[in-house]
């Protein structure tokens, strides 16, 4: 496997940030959820950093992948529908967009609550914004309300995929999959 | 040394016993700073009282006496300004108030340390202090700056007791405005 993507599959390098940051994002979103389980204030408080450091880390994640994907390319789209290649274009910058604006919202809340940014305990970020208390709680609910809508498109994203390997038995989902091999070609069934 | 023998002798017609201030509360505070997640932030006391003689020329007979109502911390963030008086903290229901009383003064090159006694939590430990004292028309000012080490104190025990989260070391200065007694 390539680390670069070539005409027919995604390379390990875009694979690697695909599912490296899925799976950051559902997990660091169940966590951000399950905040008040915290058996005490000091927990919480080393709960929220670990969650915000994750978070940066999607941030710089998702930045490196946008850069490597326009170095990179991407495998030609699998004939398919119009109407469909055009929803997948939709969701896939819907996604991009969510995927920052996640983490970017939760640095903005956190910079309106007054609160140290801190990455790992490694070093400090800047305040995206002044604190304001009266922002706070609005901030709280457009970083979480995000992610409930993040979680919708995925729910568009994931069934899509699903739909092309179980009905369609193309190689869409099975080009992104980690050690997966590639179907034969099915015979072009021509541009729709 | 005659030099100083000749200042001694100069000082000592007015050394009977050193000037006594009061507070003026206007223009006066008393702070502390630490460290939460790296960054340092600023709180003071909103209600504190302190006796201060002084003289330069009399360290010996000089003395800093003062009351602080821990209840009244303020640092600008309401988590931290809640948690504060509970029992983790200050626990103010037990303790309300710290105390530093001086045992003493001496010169370290140019500047006078004020050696005392801190009660905080129902712990008394030493604690010395930088002292700059600047007289001002019939009045002075007074600025102090020490340190601290919070878990001296239980100040943040338990859970809280994690200095790469909370520093250890709490910074406190204090500008006080004097007028003579």
């Amino acid at each position: 496997m390539s680390l670069r993507s070539n005409d027919r599959q995604w390379g390990s390098v875009a694979k690697f940030f695909h599912w490296v940051i899925a799976l950051a994002i559902l997990g660091n979103g169940t966590f951000g959820l399950l905040m008040d389980l915290a058996h005490s204030p000091m927990q919480k408080i080393n709960w929220l950093a670990l969650h915000k450091s994750i978070g940066l880390s999607v941030l710089a994640l998702v930045l490196l992948r946008v850069v490597w994907r326009w170095r990179d390319g991407r495998p030609r789209e699998e004939s398919a529908p119009r109407w469909q290649q055009w929803a997948a274009r939709g969701v896939h910058g819907a996604l991009y967009v969510l995927i920052v604006a996640l983490p970017l919202s939760g640095w903005w809340f956190n910079s309106v609550t007054g609160k140290p940014l801190q990455w790992f305990k490694q070093f400090n970020l800047p305040a995206l914004a002044a604190k304001n208390d009266d922002l706070s709680h609005f901030a709280h609910g457009v970083h979480e309300y995000l992610f409930w809508f993040l979680l919708l498109v995925l729910v568009a994203h994931v069934g899509a995929a699903l739909k092309h390997h179980v009905f369609d038995n193309d190689n869409v989902l099975r080009r992104m999959l980690p050690f997966s091999r590639l179907r034969d070609e099915p015979a072009q069934k021509g541009e729709s | 040394m005659p030099r100083l023998a000749m200042l001694l002798a100069l000082a000592l017609p007015f050394a009977a016993s050193a000037a006594d201030y009061t507070v003026q509360p206007a223009g006066s505070t008393l702070g502390f700073s630490d460290t939460f997640q790296g960054e340092a932030f600023n709180g003071h006391f909103d209600r504190w009282t302190a006796a201060i003689s002084y003289d330069a020329a009399n360290l010996a007979s000089s003395k800093f006496d003062v009351d602080v109502d821990l209840a009244s911390a303020k640092t600008g963030d309401n988590d931290r300004d809640h948690a504060l008086p509970g029992t983790d903290f200050f626990d103010v229901a037990k303790f309300p108030k710290a105390h530093f009383v001086t045992t003493g003064f001496r010169q370290n090159g140019a500047q006078v340390i004020a050696d005392g006694k801190l009660t905080l939590r129902g712990v008394s430990r030493p604690v010395s202090l930088q002292v700059t004292f600047k007289p001002q028309g019939s009045g002075a000012t007074l600025d102090v700056a020490g340190s601290v080490k919070r878990l001296d104190f239980g100040v943040g025990g338990g859970d809280y007791a994690d200095t790469s989260v909370i520093g250890a070391d709490v910074k406190i200065t204090a500008h006080l405005q004097l007028a003579p007694r």
